[in-house]
């Protein structure tokens, strides 16, 4: 009996000490969330600083001359010269065809997504962009190899050089052949309006879902078709959010590295036509940075990835300021 | 009823020409929603039927045979994404569910904004940065490509992920169940975990589970940090571990400290072989990826839709 | 509070289950010897191994995917001759080798590219080790061709970007009768520093000083076809071989087993002595002992454009590299030796080595390399006796 209750006790004064332990514990866990917080900062500066501090050595030989279109040296690893505008071009050009292709597509497919799709097909047609997104990238390259590029690419490719190709202006960019396996530029341009368009549909339908349903009652009632009230109001409201969905799949685009890896053709020649095989950035970092053996040559290869790296900051402020307009223009209505 | 009035009154033409166009505006928003579902369909469809044919229990059991042989499978792959995704979410959920408390707490600080500027920025920078990142990191310091290193950079992926999903469900929790717990006199980091991140824990295991999904799939990061292994095989470490008496950190060590391979990593290598055999394979890798993936994010949004239509009635 | 304490229960029981855990494992050293003497049973007809071998050793090596069939199916035979060592080997060029040696990350590194001073200046322990030779093939993908012959000067000139076309009077003059397409050629070259490209560029270099003075010879070079967008990269002789099945009216180069083991059409050479051959043992051996006395004091030795009657012209050794002295893991160190003699002497691995198309080491050269293993150091002590 008396050892029972002095086991009470003992559990009670346990319990009391324990209880003081943990209402003070608000300081370790203010602590734990200011601690970790910070980390992800010091994550993110770290980041830029180890590309930064990595790619002194060919920022002081290159200079300027590493990112500009009229350099004469060439990517070449045996001397030790290194231009990335070749993979620049590649990033810019694939990312640029991918998105004049897929935003008025993805815009299209938000629409129905918001707008139009009856509330049964709705469910499904949502999980569908999402699965869209969600295929990893080395899915798509694979698929790309075996199915999409000698199906799709290479017959496209050969129309282009056909049509577009003997065009005196346009035959810089389209000039052919394009290689039989449909290995190019385009193929990876393709591939990637595949893969930002569920991206950017994504977006641009919340942005439209979040529009108040009296805009559009509005627009009804006074005699508009539905088609003349998403192109009129609908649209023109939500275009900050829009542009943040487009400069996401931009994103997305340029820093996109298997699929590309392994449809591109990865070499730094090519030229300008999209119909020939080339480079992008983060392909050129996937083939190459693992066996960068000169440290100038490795060094080339993390200053692309700082160019990558200050491309997603700029990126990002301006998504970052768009949404800041969003948000003036609701409050200020 | 309003196509019936339209069809009745002899309308004058300009509204029968602008009913016409947004008829057929809108019957192309339907015609893009079907070609976006083309690739998708393509895609699963070709997959299933050919990595179907090469998928058997020694796909799952066995390592893999020389280049060239038939049989053998690739568990090393199998095993390799499993342990560094368990790595990666150890370290990456914990980690983020804090960031979200903080960001729930002090969101309009200077802080609070550069820290959701700087998770942002993390999800943007392209995983191939981030794997040059690790390789400087967690690589060249400790001289080898590791499980570990591997696992640290799919965190790195897998982070910003989590934060943004479960900062936007711990957002949802009305605020008087935070105050009504605080006025009990219950202290802050208890308010937080047992109330707080009890409300919102579907939500929050949704976006964790997006979160690994996207760490499954990711190939880049891994190229120069887990860099691959044909023998890894945890199974067969813990038996050689046990048969020569090493002590459960020895063993834990050598799980963590190899060289792996991961289920993408296999399938680009595996992808780009002259040897047909290989290039079956690599079907049956896309398979079983792919269904992870798939699985993963349907399974997450599946649940939480049906989780929410129970609490809402 | 209650739910406090029960949290803390937990925590703590799971705590305590772990400690149970590091304590249980302690009663399985009882099971363990027996286990153990399987394991040195196994090994004891081969070797007698060291007490130390009967933990486990993984070697960690990645390099030249031109010896990668081998290296693959040697590491699957390896643990029958030694159950405790295992090793993985990636095939990510010889560049990549090379640089993960010079930064630490592997244990050994396979190249068939030769190391250059600054990176002996970096690491002068560092040796290279001839593990086989092997023949680099000109491939190509023509529908309907089963028969291409090329000599240095026309090889040369396709990958110089100035035969563009396979009905070139320069290709039909070596090929009547052959119905050559009128299609532009595909060159598929390496993404990646490749020594087959050092190999394959050396040889180019060899029969044209134009080749040698404008593009170079080495890892990676400037491909000439690329400047006017035929050229097509291919990561490892992999993805070479793979491009080149993929594209129609390409060619490509890559290692013999590459193009033996999956059929990929290989063009016949005219070699220096003006014979037409074909890549095989026989004219590989010959090449090979046209270069008997080649290696120099580092153990390296090229061997292209071979002036034999019957050789193939293009031809390179492929290399394992190694630390000689800055050796800290010693059973590794032992490990790893005790896989390179099993290698280049036993019977079984050389072959598997010719039957893939590889041309195992001669037996002088063979010597060389042992009394070299036998020098290498691991603390400051000889590993070998």
């Amino acid at each position: 009996m008396s050892n029972t209750q002095s086991l009470f006790q003992q559990k009670n004064d346990l319990r009391h000490r324990l209880g003081r332990f943990t209402n003070h514990g608000d300081r370790f866990w203010v602590a734990a969330l200011f601690g970790s917080s910070l980390l992800i900062l010091i994550l993110v500066l770290m980041i830029g600083w180890e590309v930064w501090a990595l790619s002194a050595p060919s920022r002081h030989a290159f200079g300027w001359a590493f990112i500009s279109p009229w350099a004469k040296a060439a990517w070449n690893p045996a001397l030790d010269r290194f231009n990335a505008w070749p993979a620049i071009y590649g990033s810019l050009v694939t990312s640029a065809i991918a998105l004049v292709l897929a935003v008025p597509f993805s815009i299209a497919v938000a629409i129905f997504l918001a707008e139009l799709a009856p509330p049964l097909l709705r469910t499904p047609l949502n999980y569908m962009v999402e699965m869209l997104a969600a295929v990893p990238s080395v899915i798509y390259g694979l698929w790309g190899i075996y199915l999409f590029l000698p199906k799709v690419v290479h017959p496209i490719g050969a129309a282009l050089q056909n049509t577009l190709g003997v065009i005196p202006g346009l035959s810089t960019f389209f000039g052919g052949p394009i290689p039989a396996s449909g290995i190019s530029k385009l193929a990876a341009a393709l591939i990637l309006t595949i893969m930002v368009t569920p991206t950017i549909a994504a977006v641009t339908r919340d942005v439209l879902l979040a529009i108040p349903r009296s805009q559009r009652e509005a627009s009804l009632a006074l005699g508009a078709t539905q088609w003349e009230t998403i192109w009129k109001v609908l649209l023109p409201m939500g275009l900050s959010g829009i542009l943040g969905a487009v400069i996401l799949g931009f994103g997305r685009a340029i820093g996109e590295t298997m699929a590309v890896t392994m449809v591109i053709g990865n070499t730094s020649g090519g030229g300008y036509s999209v119909l020939k095989p080339g480079y992008t950035m983060a392909s050129i970092i996937a083939n190459e940075f693992a066996e960068a053996v000169s440290d100038l040559h490795s060094s080339a290869l993390i200053e692309i990835a700082l160019v990558l790296f200050v491309v997603t900051i700029i990126l990002n402020a301006i998504s970052r300021w768009l949404v800041m307009r969003v948000q003036r223009k609701t409050m200020g209505r | 009823m309003n196509g019936d009035i339209f069809a009745q009154v002899n309308l004058p033409r300009v509204y029968r020409r602008r009913k016409w166009v947004n008829n057929i505006i809108l019957g192309l928003t339907g015609l893009t929603v079907i070609l976006a579902g083309i690739p998708l369909v393509w895609i699963v469809i070709y997959v299933i039927l050919k990595g179907w044919r090469v998928i058997n229990l020694d796909f799952f059991i066995h390592l893999p045979t020389a280049m060239g042989a038939t049989g053998g499978g690739v568990t090393n792959a199998i095993q390799g994404s499993i342990v560094m995704v368990i790595v990666a979410a150890i370290i990456a959920i914990p980690l983020a569910l804090l960031i979200a408390f903080y960001l729930l707490y002090y969101p309009q600080t200077r802080l609070g904004v550069a820290i959701r500027f700087s998770t942002d920025l993390l999800s943007g920078v392209p995983s191939i940065v981030i794997g040059i990142f690790g390789y400087a990191l967690f690589v060249l310091p400790f001289k080898h490509f590791s499980a570990l290193a591997g696992g640290l950079v799919l965190a790195m992926i897998m982070l910003p992920v989590v934060v943004r999903s479960s900062e936007e469900m711990l957002k949802l929790v009305p605020k008087e169940l935070r105050e009504g717990s605080l006025a009990l006199g219950a202290p802050e980091w208890k308010t937080s975990l047992s109330v707080i991140l009890v409300a919102a824990m579907e939500g929050v295991v949704t976006g964790i589970m997006l979160g690994l999904a996207r760490a499954i799939g990711e190939t880049a990061p891994l190229l120069f940090t887990a860099l691959g292994n044909e023998h890894y095989d945890v199974f067969g470490y813990i038996k050689q571990g046990i048969a020569t008496n090493q002590s459960l950190w020895e063993i834990f060590h050598k799980i963590l400290a190899e060289p792996t391979d991961a289920l993408p990593l296999t399938l680009w290598k595996y992808a780009q072989q002259p040897y047909p055999e290989r290039v079956e394979q690599s079907w049956g890798v896309a398979l079983v990826l792919m269904l992870l993936v798939l699985l993963l994010n349907i399974g997450a949004r599946t649940w939480l839709a049906w989780k929410r239509r129970q609490t809402h009635g | 509070m209650k739910r406090t304490l029960i949290v803390l229960t937990i925590l703590i029981a799971a705590l305590a289950l772990a400690a149970c855990g590091g304590g249980k494992a302690q009663p399985t050293k009882a099971s363990a010897p027996t286990q153990a003497s399987q394991s040195l049973q196994a090994a004891a007809p081969t070797q007698t191994p060291a007490p130390a071998e009967s933990k486990a050793v993984t070697l960690n090596g990645a390099g030249a995917t031109f010896p990668l069939p081998v290296y693959t199916e040697w590491n699957q035979m390896y643990p029958s001759v030694q159950p405790n060592v295992t090793i993985n080997y990636q095939g990510i060029g010889s560049g990549g080798g090379q640089k993960a040696i010079l930064d630490g990350t592997v244990d050994f590194a396979g190249s068939d590219s030769l190391l250059k001073d600054d990176q002996y200046a970096k690491m002068p322990d560092l040796q290279m080790l001839p593990m086989l030779a092997g023949a680099v093939v000109p491939i190509y993908n023509v529908p309907g061709m089963d028969k291409l012959t090329l000599d240095g000067p026309t090889l040369v000139n396709i990958f110089m970007a100035k035969i563009t076309k396979w009905n070139d009077p320069a290709i039909a003059r070596l090929n009547p009768g052959v119905n050559l397409p009128d299609q532009p050629i595909t060159v598929a070259h390496r993404s990646d520093g490749s020594g087959t490209t050092e190999i394959f560029t050396s040889y180019l270099g060899a029969v044209s000083e134009e080749w040698k003075n404008n593009v170079g010879v080495g890892k990676a070079v400037e491909w000439p076809a690329d400047g006017i967008g035929q050229g097509v990269g291919g990561k490892g002789n992999p993805g070479v071989a793979q491009a080149v099945q993929s594209t129609p009216y390409s060619i490509g180069y890559v290692e013999l087993a590459y193009a033996k083991s999956n059929n990929i059409p290989m063009a016949a050479m005219i070699n220096a002595a003006g014979n037409e051959v074909t890549a095989n043992a026989e004219t590989m051996q010959d090449a090979m002992a046209a270069f008997a006395n080649a290696f120099d004091e580092r153990l390296t030795a090229k061997i292209v454009n071979a002036p034999g009657e019957k050789s193939w012209p293009i031809m390179g050794y492929t290399y394992l590299i190694i630390h000689m002295t800055e050796n800290k893991d010693c059973a590794k160190t032992k490990a790893l030796l005790d896989y390179i003699e099993w290698a280049i002497s036993d019977e079984a691995a050389a072959k598997k080595a010719e039957e893939l198309g590889y041309a195992t080491l001669p037996a002088a050269v063979r010597d060389l390399v042992e009394a070299k293993l036998h020098e290498v150091t691991c603390n400051g002590q000889k590993v070998l006796q």
